[in-house]
């Protein structure tokens, strides 16, 4: 089965986050209320499992093996099914 | 004679500096090795070196160590070989989990490139064995994720394992404003693992060897190094 999977990456609450903070400032300078922003990023992986429960172990694998960095971030994805290439 | 490996892995990029740099040292030899091709067995060292490999994609550091030059490099440091990483090489030691904690991007958000002042913090690896604890050292750094963070429960770790090695400081060897170019964590410019046979440290020792390039207290680790190796076979 063809599965697309749609990780968010963003650093943990403790840890700082420089580019967050260059934003915050840059969106305030445009006149916005903005108190605090936080940056991450997103990544959609299409592939192929034989079914959701292995689809999802999968995904473990790819957040923790390399899309993110335990140490620093934390991961969310959303599974869903997609169309075979 | 010593023998050290230098890693090559896609966008490294101080390999060849390394090479010139411990061929300025008697005893020492050194090959580099595509990470495709890397076979330890033989080797007393390995270096990861400086660079930007697989494009610092997803984090810096991060790619590499899927490779299986990394899985090579892990069981060559479980053997109690001796491991530096140098700036991309440390941000890989890290994302390997060779060496604890990880890189943010600098305070700053700028790639900085100038010369630091290093402290020795501690004389328990073959780099700093020969360097006296509280020496300055200057050489440069060239990043834009050198900002080392941990953990509290596991800085706490590191400090009372003596496995700090090198703190960011001012010219005068004290501590404070303008010392660390990247806000990492406690002014920590390099670290090493428990056993102190992997260290990794963010600036850029292979190009502080020669008076002509502006100094050379970077080659004071590789002397360390050979010396230390000396004894040892010597023993």
């Amino acid at each position: 089965m063809t599965f697309v999977a749609t990780i968010r990456v963003l650093p943990k609450a403790e840890v700082r986050d420089p580019q967050g903070e260059a934003v915050r400032g840059a969106l305030r300078s445009l006149g916005l209320a903005v108190s605090d922003v936080r940056t991450g990023k997103e990544i959609v992986v299409t592939f192929d499992a034989a079914d959701e429960a292995a689809a999802r172990e999968a995904v473990r694998v790819m957040g923790n093996e390399l899309l993110a960095n335990p140490v620093i971030e934390d991961y969310a994805y959303e599974l869903r099914e997609g169309v075979p290439a | 004679m010593t023998r050290v490996a230098i890693l090559r892995y896609p966008g490294t990029w101080s390999e060849r500096d390394f090479q010139h740099a411990l061929s300025l040292v008697p005893g020492v030899e050194s090959d580099i090795l595509w990470h495709e091709d890397v076979d330890l067995a033989g080797y007393d060292a390995a270096v990861v070196p400086g660079g930007f490999t697989y494009g610092d994609y997803v984090r810096a550091g991060a790619i590499a160590k899927i490779s299986p030059a990394t899985r090579e490099l892990r069981r060559f440091a479980d053997a109690g070989k001796i491991v530096l990483g140098s700036c991309n090489g440390f941000q890989i030691l890290c994302e390997a989990g060779l060496l604890p904690g990880a890189m943010l991007r600098n305070e700053g958000l700028r790639f900085v490139c100038r010369d630091v002042f290093l402290r020795v913090e501690s004389k328990r690896t073959p780099f700093t064995l020969a360097i006296n604890k509280g020496d300055v050292l200057r050489m440069p750094i060239a990043h834009g994720d050198g900002n080392w963070t941990a953990e509290r429960r596991v800085y706490e770790e590191l400090i009372s394992k003596d496995q700090v090695v090198f703190r960011y400081v001012k010219p005068d060897g004290s501590r404070g404003e303008g010392g660390n170019p990247n806000g990492s964590l406690d002014d920590v410019a390099g670290i090493c693992n428990v056993k102190g046979n992997i260290v990794g440290l963010m600036p850029h020792p292979e190009r502080a060897c020669e008076e002509l390039l502006g100094g050379t207290d970077g080659a004071r680790l590789f002397k360390s190094f050979a010396t230390t190796r000396m004894a040892m076979q010597g023993a």
